[in-house]
């Protein structure tokens, strides 16, 4: 274990026993399958979640779908940092979620978006931040982690696929892909206070498709 | 009437400068062909300098002075702002002038009338509480006084006597055994009266004021039947603007933005104050840098709910100073502001947790936007619209939305539908949706939406359009 790690958990260890018996909330994730395997039943506030997904339209973010729904129903905001497309206002409000309680932030520079991520993660009223950043050192997702325990919010970061086997800091980190029947499969790379290397199947979260095609 | 002096007696270097310095500073002020000190900060006292000294005997004892000439103007500049300012605690407020001549015995002040402000506020403790702490973030050296008169308020504040002295019989008997150098008269004046034994201003009150006038002039009998309360003290009352604009020039230039932050804070705390005195709030307001050789530089700070709180003003101007570079050094701020709301949003509950949280996201958000530009944080809104496009738009955050139905959709649009080639598409069939809208206008649209299944997993929204036959993809099912 190298020393920055270290110091982290003790970091956390000190933390904890502060808070006593007040433990950061859980956010089910809606997804039967998911929630068993993640420890409290559910995301848990206070972290960074990282999700590698292999391909755009798999089903990788309806899988927050639930989350963001229920956060915007208790009152809380989300924020949507810098998407790569334009977040559909029509389908995320046939998803449940209450628009007027969701923000939509672009910034050009990643250092930018990195600083507005930490901003609304720590700012209190945010229960969860999603954001697409291109690079990201231990350093900040480090930053993010503190950001999200001291707003008691979630920060959910989708990165390439390819950072996938590098290592990171980051609480949970799912990688994300879509099996021969459709359905999009959740290969937990790391979880803390869980088992990492489970491999969990979330159903019926994605469109029925039209048609399919063999080779697009 | 009840009068609070603010007596400034370091008015002539605060003016000029609001940050503590490890240098010895001092205010010179050039009177026949030379040079004297009449301010100097704490560093420089502890070297031996003072007031009143030849500025080249002052360089013999310590050589690392950093000199400022006065400037007379950005002491009535400062004095005005704290007018503003101390409109929060009286609706009567008398700007008292700079002193001109180098003399110890006067030195600039405002009064504020504190005898209708005290129930107010919860009688003289509370008062005096309140008006300390903000005193004390705007970072002036001050001293105050309480007396029924101007001058006699002005002279126990400068005498540094904390007592509230509220009638006459009370002020004579406290005043009674001060020297008479205390008193607001010229040297020439003061030294005739000690050479005729009279040492203390007990003994200079009780001379008969026919003789005073025959002997010092009329202006001083005056003066003293004003000290007691014998004759009144009309004075023009300081007028709140209908606009607030402030200046705080610094008689030099300021090179590093990071420097500038100081004078801004105490500009914001004025300006709060200003706002609280009028009891009102804004959301917009202006800095401009004024430099020597460029046209000056602007900064809007805009906000997203009516505020007053100098703390929220300044998280939003530091973000706009980290990305600011200016042509050229600055040598004046100015704080304009003429758009004032009523701060109905401000009256936060303790107990309304809602009301609370939406101003903690309002003030992030504002932050954000501060640094971003405005149009980089938005909310998003449904729209009654069959084109894809043109079914949501961008909003003000959390602005209330309507409910549309809407067939099911993907999470994410494409900003412009990308063209595809491939002619296998062709050979989609199977449901499709019809969206045919906008023919009253050019953006006419006639399209066959499908749910594509592509081979590696993904979901895509792919369209035919029906006026040239060509395929295209819309959007994802992420």
């Amino acid at each position: 274990m190298d020393r920055a790690a270290t110091l982290e958990q003790l970091a956390r260890l000190c933390r904890s026993n502060h808070s006593g018996d007040a433990t950061l909330a859980i956010e089910p994730s809606g997804t039967v399958e998911l929630d068993a395997v993640l420890p409290g039943g559910g995301w848990q506030s206070g972290t960074i979640v990282e999700l590698m997904s292999a391909d755009i339209g798999i089903g990788e973010l309806r899988l927050l779908m639930p989350t963001l729904a229920r956060i915007t129903a208790h009152e809380r905001h989300v924020a949507l940092i810098s998407p790569p497309f334009i977040p559909f206002a029509p389908a995320l409000f046939q998803q449940g979620i209450r628009l007027e309680r969701l923000v939509v932030i672009r910034a050009d520079k990643p250092a930018d978006a990195l600083w507005a991520l930490e901003q609304t993660l720590r700012c209190g009223s945010f229960g969860a931040a999603l954001g697409w950043p291109a690079m990201l050192k231990d350093r900040d997702i480090r930053r993010l982690q503190l950001a999200a325990e001291a707003g008691r919010s979630t920060g959910f970061l989708y990165r390439s696929p390819t950072a996938a086997s590098e290592a990171s800091p980051a609480a949970v980190r799912l990688q994300l892909r879509a099996d021969a029947e459709g359905h999009l499969r959740i290969d937990i790379l790391k979880c803390r206070g869980a088992r990492s290397g489970m491999s969990v199947r979330s159903p019926r979260l994605r469109a029925e498709p039209d048609s399919s095609l063999a080779s697009c | 009437m009840l009068w609070l002096c603010i007596s400034l007696p370091q008015l002539p270097l605060e003016a000029l400068r609001c940050q503590e310095k490890e240098e010895a500073i001092v205010v010179t002020l050039c009177e026949g062909n030379r040079r004297w000190v009449i301010c100097c900060n704490e560093v420089a006292e502890r070297a031996g300098l003072a007031v009143g000294m030849n500025y080249t005997m002052a360089l013999a004892i310590e050589n690392r002075i950093v000199m400022f000439e006065r400037k007379t103007q950005a002491e009535c500049a400062a004095l005005e702002r704290l007018a503003a300012w101390g409109y929060q605690f009286s609706s009567t407020v008398v700007v008292g002038e700079v002193p001109l001549e180098m003399q110890r015995s006067r030195t600039a002040c405002i009064w504020l009338e504190i005898g209708a402000s005290l129930k107010l506020f919860g009688g003289f403790r509370r008062l005096i509480e309140r008006l300390e702490n903000q005193l004390d973030c705007l970072h002036y050296t001050y001293r105050l006084g309480i007396a029924p008169t101007l001058e006699a308020a002005a002279l126990l504040a400068r005498t540094s006597i904390r007592v509230a002295i509220t009638s006459t019989a009370a002020l004579y008997a406290r005043i009674r055994n001060l020297p008479v150098s205390r008193l607001a008269l010229t040297h020439d004046i003061v030294q005739q009266l000690q050479m005729v034994g009279i040492v203390t201003i007990g003994a200079a009150l009780e001379l008969p004021r026919a003789a005073v006038a025959k002997r010092f002039g009329l202006e001083t009998s005056h003066y003293f039947d004003r000290l007691v309360g014998a004759l009144p003290d009309p004075r023009p009352t300081y007028r709140l603007p209908e606009h607030y604009e402030a200046t705080f020039d610094f008689g030099f230039e300021v090179t590093s933005t990071e420097a500038l932050l100081f004078p801004v804070r105490r500009m914001l705390h004025e300006f709060s104050g200003f706002l609280l005195g009028r009891d009102t709030a804004t959301q917009r307001f202006r800095l401009t840098f004024v430099h020597r050789e460029h046209p000056p530089t602007e900064i809007n700070v805009g906000l997203s709910t009516p505020e007053r709180s100098t703390e929220r003003f300044f998280a939003l101007v530091r973000e706009q100073f980290q990305r600011l570079s200016l042509p050229s050094p600055t040598c004046e701020l100015r704080l304009t502001a003429n758009e004032f709301t009523s701060p109905t949003a401000l009256q936060t509950d303790a107990l309304n947790g809602a009301l609370q949280q939406a101003e903690e996201v309002t003030h992030t958000l504002d932050r954000i936007a501060a640094r971003l530009g405005e149009d980089r944080v938005y909310g998003l809104k449904v729209t009654a619209d069959h084109r894809p496009e043109a079914s949501w738009t961008a909003t003000a955050v959390r602005e209330k939305n309507a409910s549309l139905e809407f067939p099911e959709r993907p999470l994410w649009l494409l900003p412009q539908p990308q063209p595809l080639q491939n002619s296998a598409l062709a050979a989609l069939s199977g449901r499709a949706e019809r969206i045919e809208a906008g023919w009253w206008s050019d953006e006419d649209v006639q399209r066959d939406y499908f749910i594509l299944h592509t081979s590696s997993g993904a979901d895509l929204w792919v369209y035919r359009d029906l006026q040239n036959d060509s395929w295209y993809l819309h959007g994802f099912w992420s």
